[in-house]
């Protein structure tokens, strides 16, 4: 029996997040990926409004329209539990009388859910307390490289070039805005670009090329987040984005794209729903049009990056480049990268089966890195506790005998 | 008033009878409730089934009764009280001595224990019933007897209780294995672990440890507690330990064998896609009768493998290999400690060590795998180096199962030695103890000597009761063990006359001093020797210590 066990995976997608719909799309490109006689997949979907359901019709994208489940037949209730005895789902939680809650083991789970509630972290110190492998970045990066400012300073840190900005919060704006102009003004001419802090897909980006839009821009932005950063456009360079996956030392890199649309920004409906499959019929050029050496240095410094956030899993990190000058900025790091850049990988010679399949492994050895840590440790305080009683009114002469 | 005296006369017997039940039934749990090992042990010395203060004091008071008279027809109270006295004086229990191994009170004992105090109080009512049907005189003198010698019967016949209560309980005990093996079936059904099986005359709980330990840096991995391996023993641990946790990947099953079809019953509860056979020896030899039949045993392991199966063989122990020559199943890995990687015979084993080095801070070698001819050091706090093998066995399992040699060579640095296997500890006397108290057999003594042997600074003492259970082998395994503990030990004390005699023979054919040499006759006399003469330095052997049966 056990010897033909398939791999049991959670592909998690939804989510409490403004790219609720994409992670649909993307959640649905990560079942397709993988292989069957391998792999059992268990589709777990959490509606935009936080609920988490399962059950086979979730596997068919037919079932959904406009961001929501059109039919619930054969769709389950269904909670990831913390109780790392029950490694997966509990099914039917609220069971009553005449239904039963079961459990629904899982041997690796797969988020598909960008942005807020998925890519921040949050899903995943619930996959820690579960103890149940999983695809992609731990919590702290995660958590990290969804906020611009702290990823910034972590990346300069490290000795990988990143464009100047100037942050601030949303109090700080509400409070002294004139003064905050006049940083910003100070700081750097127009055009800039305004973002919030966290969020990714371009929601609540501003790119202001003169004063007029600039207390709009701000506004807008901090009605998304409590912090904003504010960094300069770089007019005369070229988007380039390299896909990394990897754990430890295994660490690969995907062939460099150029997306076209670069000129005019991306607007959110550009960035993912042209085409029926994300961005794979974008218009770009892959491999991008740079030198070899440039080639080289953007793949270092993906590798390099990766590292500096305690990477692993996969990751697609944006770059904007000045060819002519030959100089390179990190721009962003996307830990749910949309449609987990498939189509930059099979142009690396690796099936979109191969990709999850990777994976997949990749969360195993992470998990198994996870095990190698202790979390035994003997101590007697307990028992020193009780001999003090908890309140520690007295007693203290009754802990010589509890030692 | 008559009667009353009569039913103290026999609440004493049976009261007496009850505790005797309840002793014995120790031993009879010990030998497993099989009456034909605990009429073995009963009747291999006779004050265990005829114990002599009863049966004395009895005699002697019969005698004593017999001539103070009571006329017929009279009534007389004084036949009655020295009964009472006879009784109380017969059953009152004597000190129980070392008592290695408790009464462990299960579910199953109590039944059994509630059958046999039923059957002996309805052998006490029986007796009631005789005294009015049969043509006693009504005399004083003539009641009283009746009731001391149907009294002392009941109190000799309390294993005959045990044994009748346990057939009484058969049929309910066949009940709630089953129930309980259904349970068992039920839980692995629903959690579907990869199961690892894990057999050998020894070595066995070793091996299943140090592949948890290991396992369970990649994989969360549960194994039978203890030295569960019995089919019972199994589905006590899958029902209490399994059920609910849906988070174990692997399960690994030990399973022991004191008869053929033990394993094969197990392997049906629990089926392996692994599995792991350690040695073939002699241990439980008397219970086979030959190495033959035991090899035959372990084999079942092998043979309840699916065609895909993984099966995992000591090629050093010559009746293993020869079930790896077999060619069952197709995916087949075997290891050695013996061969040198320089010098490999035809179709090699896969894992191979060399360059063994043991100190007393542990084990260190090269561990070689023939088929990708990668290679990595492997240091161990574990000593003993038949745990060489235990551990290329273990290095085996979670390179199939995807750790790398790196990886294993990492965790093997944490390992820990089995519950008295090999444990060393110092006293705050300085004293460095080795507890080597779990089945001793030929393999495992000569390591532990070897440890033993490795403390150079003081005396070394060898403290043993020899090694049991090996059949036709016994004698001459001992007398070799003898042989072999004069070069490692400085001084010897044997536990128990008889059974060490081959030991004792063996020193002695060696030229090791006679003054270095002590035979006494329990544990704690060797125990309270060392305490007076070893100091700072000095180290003890623990070398197997024997049931309370022996």
């Amino acid at each position: 029996m056990a010897v033909t066990r398939k791999t049991i995976v959670g592909v998690i997608f939804g989510g409490r997040s403004v790219e609720h719909d994409v992670s649909i799309v993307t959640g649905h490109q990560i079942m397709n990926a993988f292989d069957t006689t391998k792999y059992e997949v268990v589709p777990i979907y959490v509606t935009h409004d936080g609920k988490w359901f399962t059950g086979a019709p979730l596997c068919d994208i037919e079932n959904f329209k406009d961001g929501e489940i059109t039919s619930y037949d054969g769709v389950k209730s269904a909670i990831l539990s913390p109780d790392v005895r029950h490694h997966g789902l509990i099914v039917n939680p609220l069971a009553g009388r005449f239904s039963k809650s079961e459990i629904r083991r899982l041997d690796v789970l797969f988020p598909a859910v960008h942005g807020t509630h998925g890519e921040d972290g949050t899903l995943q110190g619930l996959f820690e307390l579960a103890d149940i492998p999983y695809v992609g970045y731990a919590t702290l990066g995660s958590a990290l490289t969804n906020d611009k400012i702290l990823t910034k300073q972590v990346l300069k840190q490290n000795d990988i070039p990143v464009l100047d900005s100037i942050f601030f919060t949303r109090s700080e704006w509400l409070n002294k805005p004139e003064s905050i102009l006049q940083r910003l003004k100070d700081g750097f001419g127009y055009p800039m670009f305004v973002k919030p802090a966290t969020l990714g897909s371009s929601i609540g980006i501003t790119r202001v090329d003169d004063e007029s839009l600039l207390r709009p821009a701000i506004d807008i932005a901090a009605n998304f987040d409590r912090r904003i950063l504010v960094e300069p456009a770089v007019t005369d360079g070229i988007e380039i984005n390299c896909a990394v996956m990897g754990y430890g030392d295994d660490i690969q890199t995907s062939v460099l794209e150029q997306p076209l649309s670069w000129s005019d920004f991306l607007a959110f409906e550009d960035k993912y729903l042209r085409g029926n499959e994300g961005m794979k019929s974008a218009d770009r050029i892959i491999p991008a049009p740079l030198s070899d050496d440039l080639t080289r240095r953007i793949k270092d410094l993906s590798i390099q990056a990766f590292k500096a956030v305690d990477g692993r899993g996969i990751v697609r990190i944006d770059y904007l480049v000045k060819p002519d000058s030959n100089e390179v900025y990190l721009n962003e790091l996307n830990t749910m990268p949309g449609s987990l850049s498939f189509y930059l990988w099979r142009e690396t010679n690796l099936s979109d089966s191969a990709v999850v399949d990777k994976l997949v492994t990749l969360a195993r050895d992470a998990y198994a890195d996870k095990r190698r840590n202790m979390y035994d440790y003997k101590t007697n305080l307990v028992a020193l506790a009780a001999g003090r009683g908890l309140k520690g009114a007295k007693g203290t002469k009754g802990v010589a005998s509890h030692n | 008033m008559q009667l009353v005296f009569i039913m103290v006369i026999a609440f004493v017997w049976l009261a007496g009878t009850i505790f005797r039940i309840y002793r014995q039934a120790r031993y009879y749990q010990i030998e497993e409730y099989k009456s034909n090992r605990y009429i073995r042990w009963l009747f291999s010395e006779r004050d265990r089934w005829l114990p002599t203060r009863p049966v004395g004091v009895f005699l002697v008071g019969m005698i004593f009764a017999f001539f103070t008279d009571s006329i017929p027809g009279e009534t007389s109270f004084l036949p009655y009280i020295i009964h009472i006295i006879i009784a109380a004086l017969a059953v009152y229990p004597p000190d129980e001595g070392e008592i290695k191994k408790a009464f462990v009170r299960t579910q199953r004992a109590t039944r059994l224990l509630g059958a046999a105090f039923f059957l002996a109080f309805l052998a006490t009512m029986l007796l009631f019933a005789l005294r009015q049907l049969a043509p006693i005189p009504t005399s004083d003198r003539f009641q009283a007897v009746f009731m001391g010698i149907g009294g002392i019967g009941l109190f000799i016949f309390a294993p005959i209780w045990l044994m009748l209560g346990n057939i009484l309980m058969t049929p309910l005990e066949g009940f709630m294995r089953r129930r309980f093996i259904k349970k068992a079936e039920n839980v692995l059904a629903v959690i579907n672990p990869k199961i690892i099986g894990i057999t050998g005359s020894y070595g066995k709980t070793t091996t299943k440890n140090f592949l948890r330990d290991m396992l369970n840096g990649r994989y969360k991995t549960y194994a039978t507690p203890k030295s569960y391996n019995t089919l019972m023993g199994v589905c006590l641990a899958i029902n209490n330990d399994m059920a609910n946790d849906y988070s174990i990947e692997y399960f690994i099953s030990e399973m022991g064998a004191y008869v053929e079809g033990e394993i094969q019953r197990i392997t049906e509860l629990t089926p392996p896609d692994i599995s792991i056979v350690v040695e073939v020896g002699p241990q439980h030899l008397e219970r086979f009768g030959t190495l033959e039949n035991v090899a035959a045993a372990k084999y079942e392991i092998i043979k309840a493998l699916p065609q895909q199966g993984l099966a995992i063989f000591n090629w050093d122990n010559p009746y293993v290999r020869e079930m790896y020559d077999r060619g069952y199943p197709d995916n087949r890995i075997a290891v050695s400690r013996e061969l040198s990687p320089d010098n490999l015979p035809e179709n090699p084993p896969r894992f191979i060590a060399s360059d063994i080095v043991e100190t007393l801070n542990g084990l260190s070698f090269t561990v070689t795998d023939t088929e990708t001819n990668q290679s990595e050091f492997i240091e161990t706090p574990v000593i003993g180096i038949h745990n060489v093998t235990n551990l290329l066995l273990t290095i085996a399992v979670c390179v199939h199962e995807g750790m790398s040699l790196r990886d294993v060579a990492f965790r093997a640095k944490t390992l820990q030695p089995a519950e008295s296997r090999l444990v060393r500890q110092v006293t705050d006397s300085g004293i460095t103890i080795i507890n080597d108290a779990y089945s001793a057999n030929p393999v495992g003594v000569i390591s532990a000597l070897k440890v033993l042997g490795l403390h150079q600074s003081g005396k070394r003492l060898l403290i043993t009761p020899g090694m049991i259970e090996l059949g036709d082998m016994q004698e001459a395994e001992n007398r070799k063990l003898g042989e072999l503990a004069t070069q490692y030990a400085s001084d010897i004390i044997l536990v128990g006359e008889k059974q060490t005699a081959p030991l004792k023979a063996g020193i002695l054919s060696t030229d090791f001093s006679q003054e270095h040499l002590q035979v006494v006759d329990n544990l704690s006399d060797a125990i309270d020797w060392y305490k007076d003469n070893l100091k700072a330095g000095d180290t003890v052997l623990f070398l197997n210590d024997l049931p309370d049966t022996y």
